[in-house]
């Protein structure tokens, strides 16, 4: 899938889990911390985006990432 | 009389989300008009089931009820959305009640010490229709789990969301005593207020959400009030009357403060009653056997401890499940208690209007007390047509007037598990 469309499915579920957030409003280089999640949050907003995509990674693989664009990058790797 | 325990505690709050009500103004109203909240039961996910009515609380709303509290302060407000809006029902239910409780009080409005402030949850098995929710999606996938579900499946989930949001540091934790937790909760906390643990603790009773495994366990065991029996749901919770059949399910969130009495004068708080006395029994049995003598030393050992007699009680909010053998047993017992006495002592079933709200019931029904000594009104017997009792003085089928000056109420649950409250009414 395109990066793109992967961005969208991202914003979506960030929509769902921090429902103040406007979505339409959020770059893809911000932090997930940075919108007011916290670390259940982000764990959630991973899990709901691999649901939706279809994929399963262990977390581990997300370890690393800093913000928005390494996780959608992440997911696009395995998509 | 010799008092057990001198230090009163005061109530200083109270919030509801029921299915006759979703704050207490309008549970009030119900309470008085003698509404039934019995309807037929949503949908539910599952095989047809033994039993298909209750009152649920219908159209619940996290969101609109925060909008319910004027007076509480936005950043209050903004933690409580943020703790549990990714909650399940009975945890944002648990949150309103709480902070109509909180409004009431106006603890908002004053400087609390945090670690003299305790939180007591009621209720056990409290996440099962959760759970059951989860199996058909966890059967395929079980990656895809929420990582929320590892606090949320906890009963003591509750405690960690009601104290962020209230900033409780004290003592907190969860009560469980089965159809009597909701007792159970309110006698802990006037124990930590009596002991000095805690100066304030918040009682919450947990809406008990059932999933249809236990709607049919208790169907098959004989205590829940099965399918075709009535002709309409309203009819068929009727404490007391001869054609009684089993409980309804009842479904309330309800909260309590309760309040060291020296603290809630010096603070100036509007005390609504006062908690005298109570106790908890236990039978020494397993089994869901209600007991004539264990309820009955349950109700003097509540009265021995407030320092009252049994005659001086003006009104008794009776466990009264529907249950024909529970019914029986605690007429027995009130007579036992209670004497010559039985002819001027009203007693009624909150559980007529709302179901049994198992968990709950005992914060439920200690909330319709107070408001009914507030009113100076006993709340009507719903379907009490029959009466199983000729000495007792039961409502009928509307509202009476009186004043009630000293109140009990009863709860009793599966397991041996006796308790009762006396309180004074205060306004």
């Amino acid at each position: 899938m395109e990066k793109k469309n992967v961005f969208l499915i991202v914003k979506d579920v960030i929509s769902e889990v921090l429902p103040d957030v406007d979505s339409d409003g959020v770059k893809i280089e911000q932090n997930l911390k940075s919108l007011g999640a916290n670390s259940i949050d982000r764990t959630e907003i991973v899990m709901l985006s691999m649901e939706r995509l279809g994929i399963k990674l262990p977390l581990v693989s997300f370890g690393g990432v800093e913000n928005i664009e390494e996780m959608v990058d992440v997911l696009v790797d395995n998509t | 009389m010799v008092k057990e325990s001198g230090k009163k505690v005061a109530v200083v709050g109270m919030g509801i989300v029921s299915s006759i009500g979703g704050n207490i103004s309008s549970f009030t109203r119900s309470l008085k008009n003698g509404t039934s909240g019995i309807t037929r039961l949503a949908g539910r996910e599952g095989p047809e089931l033994s039993v298909d009515i209750g009152a649920e609380i219908n159209g619940f709303s996290f969101n609109d009820g925060l909008a319910s509290y004027p007076d509480l302060p936005e950043e209050l407000l903004q933690k409580a959305k943020s703790c549990a809006r990714r909650s399940p029902f009975p945890v944002q239910a648990s949150v309103l009640s709480a902070l109509e409780a909180w409004q009431d009080s106006r603890m908002f409005s004053q400087k609390n010490d945090p670690e003299r402030l305790g939180v007591i949850v009621a209720g056990e098995s409290t996440t099962q229709n959760y759970r059951y929710g989860l199996h058909a999606g966890f059967a395929t996938d079980p990656e895809y789990l929420s990582p929320r579900y590892a606090l949320q499946f906890l009963d003591s989930h509750q405690v960690g969301v009601l104290s962020e949001i209230f900033n409780i540091e004290g003592e907190g934790f969860v009560v469980g005593g089965a159809s009597a937790s909701g007792n159970v909760g309110l006698i802990k906390a006037v124990q930590l207020i009596q002991s000095g643990f805690v100066d304030t603790c918040l009682v919450t009773g947990i809406v008990a959400d059932l999933s249809p495994i236990e709607l049919q366990g208790f169907v098959n065991i004989g205590a829940m009030v099965g399918k075709n029996k009535f002709q309409s749901p309203d009819q068929a919770s009727r404490p007391f009357d001869a054609e009684h059949a089993g409980f309804v399910y009842g479904q309330a969130s309800a909260c309590v403060i309760l309040q060291s009495c020296d603290v809630a004068e010096s603070k100036g708080a509007v005390i609504r009653s006062k908690v005298l006395g109570c106790a908890l029994k236990l039978d020494g049995v397993s089994t869901s056997e209600p007991n004539v003598a264990g309820e009955a030393a349950a109700m003097n050992r509540a009265l021995r401890r407030a320092g009252v007699s049994a005659h001086e009680i003006d009104y008794l909010n009776a466990h009264g499940s529907s249950s024909p053998l529970g019914d029986s047993t605690e007429v027995e017992a009130i007579k036992r208690v209670f004497k010559h006495h039985v002819s001027e002592l009203w007693v009624n079933s909150t559980k007529g209007l709302t179901g049994h709200c198992l968990y709950s019931a005992g914060v439920v029904e200690f909330i319709a007390s107070v408001l009914q000594m507030e009113g100076g009104f006993i709340h009507p017997n719903r379907n009490l047509d029959n009466p199983i009792d000729q000495d007792l003085r039961f409502s009928g089928a509307t509202f009476e007037r009186d004043n009630i000056e000293l109140a009990m109420s009863n709860s009793f649950g599966f397991g041996g598990i006796n308790s009762s409250i006396v309180f004074q009414n205060h306004r």
